[in-house]
């Protein structure tokens, strides 16, 4: 009896096992083979898949300048864009959520479930109108108009609400006002500090956010100078690079490696991040 | 209360007030202007605009596109949906197996979520650069004898909208396992050890205490799957031609509205429309499913999961 119960279990291991080993190699092989495409030559590319790195890597990516795909500036953009709006996305909802957890206010309630509504409507499907609204701004083809929105971000003052929740010491905030700081100043010097773990996780998924964002860039920006890196990869399908397929992969692996760095750091802060919407510890 | 902390609270509003401010100019205004465009037929070309009643929406009715849009962006989503929380379910259950003591759950995990973090827009290029006739797909098919001969994946339906399934089930089901185990290791461990001591199989506990616990997160996982479902555009529009080719078979929503918007007189009118639409299916589907879900049970073990989950939000 003990010993089938055994058995039992390590049959269903090794099964386990193989299934997740399985999973594994789908999830990877793309990523790996786009990574070693990246240093391969047209030529190599042809002749059939390498699972090994070769050597023409600054070659594909003087193709890719020659054609006139400016990789550096799409960097340069997505960064500068990505930045920004990490930044304002972690200050003002950081600062929202910090209302609505220290404050005991009329329609609090109220602006608590509203944010949960938010959270769940597809506010991206007014872009028509916001589009439209912008042009009549002049903010068309202007990073403000990516970036200003998300003083209002509901997912981020979601997640900040449960964050802060969890860490808010109203003695310390007691504290510090009978040293005769304002409320404001409380907000910035001592809870802020205390908060960074919490700010830190948002603003990786605010900065992955915005450099993954294709679809309101593309509405919004029509200079080609101002072209973030996903736009930069939409003009990769075009046919002037139809044969250059070394020049092709290092484009994209261009866009997503550098997300693979911070993941390599940070996958503990963005992994317990992801559940944070969800689970209330 | 005393009046000092009486007064103290009207800072909430004060910090509240940006984002209130934020969210009229760039959130509700923006929802109101698509709502009125709607109704209009505006072009980015001309000055002058009429009003034009339900006629967009008529129009969308009246021939099969928007339909095949709704239709096409249901089944993408769905098809991709049942694999991914099957297989979050399962990986989950084995993670957090105490008898199966699966090595390395963290490393796992963070593998399998890595491709949620990589740009949509490259992924769609690198699957239209594997599965292009000369990519390494076909190189790999004919050499170990697969096919007798190369041949254009993205010019047949089935294989297409297959294709977008697998990149978003592919995309996804690492962060549903993130979110499932979560919910998984939340489950106080007395609940199990009362139900082995009643002599409960595995079976027995996972469908009575495990997904009954659980559902608040399912629900939560399918709601927020369906939002972003629902909007699905990078992946098939940088796929194929931008247009939802092979036959419009991965024409979404969102393709079909930025197809309005980008055409030779931009009309912008019968864009919002579309957005309109698919706003209204999104939201109701998606409220209509947290509310009547969450609050419909009444069973003891739902109530205390609720208490669990959502202790600040049920009361």
């Amino acid at each position: 009896m003990f010993n089938n119960y055994r058995l039992a279990t390590n049959i269903q291991r090794v099964f386990a096992y193989a299934v997740l080993f399985i999973l594994l190699v789908i999830t990877i092989v793309p990523i790996w083979l786009l990574i070693v495409n990246a240093t391969r030559s047209t030529t190599e590319i042809q002749q059939g898949l390498s699972i090994l790195p070769s050597t023409h890597l600054v070659e594909n990516y003087n193709i890719l300048l020659g054609k006139g795909l400016d990789l550096p500036r799409g960097f340069g953009n997505s960064t500068f864009l990505a930045v920004a709006s990490t930044i304002v996305t972690v200050y003002f909802s950081m600062l929202t959520a910090y209302g609505i957890v220290v404050y005991e206010f009329k329609g609090k309630q109220f602006f608590s479930n509203f944010i949960v509504v938010l959270v769940m409507i597809p506010m991206q499907l007014s872009i028509i109108g916001f589009y439209q609204y912008m042009s009549k701004l002049g903010l068309t083809d202007n990073y403000a108009a990516l970036i200003l929105p998300l003083i209002a971000n509901a997912g981020g003052v979601f997640f900040g609400k449960q964050y802060l929740e969890s860490i808010v010491m109203q003695d310390l905030i007691d504290a510090a006002r009978i040293d005769g700081a304002s409320e404001l100043a409380i907000f910035h010097q001592v809870m802020m500090p205390l908060a960074v773990p919490g700010a830190a996780t948002m603003g990786i998924f605010a900065f992955v956010a915005s450099w993954n964002n294709f679809f309101n860039p593309f509405i919004l920006i029509s200079s080609l100078e101002k072209y973030t890196l996903p736009m930069l990869v939409q003009t990769l399908r075009g046919d002037v690079y139809r044969t250059e397929f070394g020049a092709i992969y290092l484009g994209l692996a261009a866009t997503v490696v550098p997300i693979i760095i911070i993941y390599a750091f940070f996958s503990r802060y963005i992994i317990s991040g992801i559940a944070i919407g969800a689970v209330k510890e | 209360m005393s009046l000092s902390k009486f007064k103290r609270n009207y800072y909430g509003y004060f910090f509240i007030t940006p984002f209130i401010i934020g969210f009229l100019i760039f959130g509700l205004y923006p929802v109101y202007n698509t709502l009125a465009l709607s109704f209009t037929d505006t072009t980015l070309m001309s000055k002058n605009a009429d009003f034009v009643g339900l006629k967009n929406f008529t129009r969308l009715f009246a021939d099969d596109v928007f339909m095949n849009a709704v239709k096409n962006t249901w089944i993408i989503w769905i098809l991709n949906f049942i694999p991914q929380i099957g297989i979050a379910l399962l990986l989950s259950a084995w993670f957090t197996n105490a008898r199966l003591k699966i090595k390395g759950v963290g490393v796992w995990r963070a593998l399998f979520f890595l491709p949620n973090l990589l740009v949509p827009a490259s992924v769609a290029a690198l699957f239209f650069a594997f599965f292009s006739f000369y990519g390494p797909v076909n190189q790999f098919m004919v050499r170990f004898g697969f096919l007798p001969e190369a041949m254009h994946y993205l010019q047949s339906v089935p294989i297409t909208r297959g294709l977008v399934v697998f990149i978003q089930w592919w995309m996804w089901f690492g962060q549903t396992v993130i979110i499932v185990m979560a919910g998984m290791t939340s489950i106080p461990v007395s609940l199990y050890e009362a139900a082995m001591v009643d002599g409960a199989t595995a079976a027995q506990m996972f469908r009575r205490i495990t997904l009954p616990l659980l559902k608040p997160i399912l629900i939560y996982i399918f709601v927020t799957s369906l939002v972003g479902g629902m909007q699905l555009f990078d992946i098939p529009f940088l796929l194929t031609d931008g247009r939802g080719s092979p036959s419009s078979s991965i024409q979404t929503n969102n393709i079909l509205m930025y197809m309005k918007f980008a055409s030779s007189k931009g009309h912008i009118g019968a864009a919002s429309s579309v957005g309109v639409l698919i706003f209204l299916m999104t939201s109701i589907c998606a409220l209509g499913i947290f509310y009547f879900l969450r609050d419909k049970d009444n069973s003891e073990i739902d109530k205390s999961a609720r208490r669990f989950f959502f202790k600040k939000k049920s009361a």
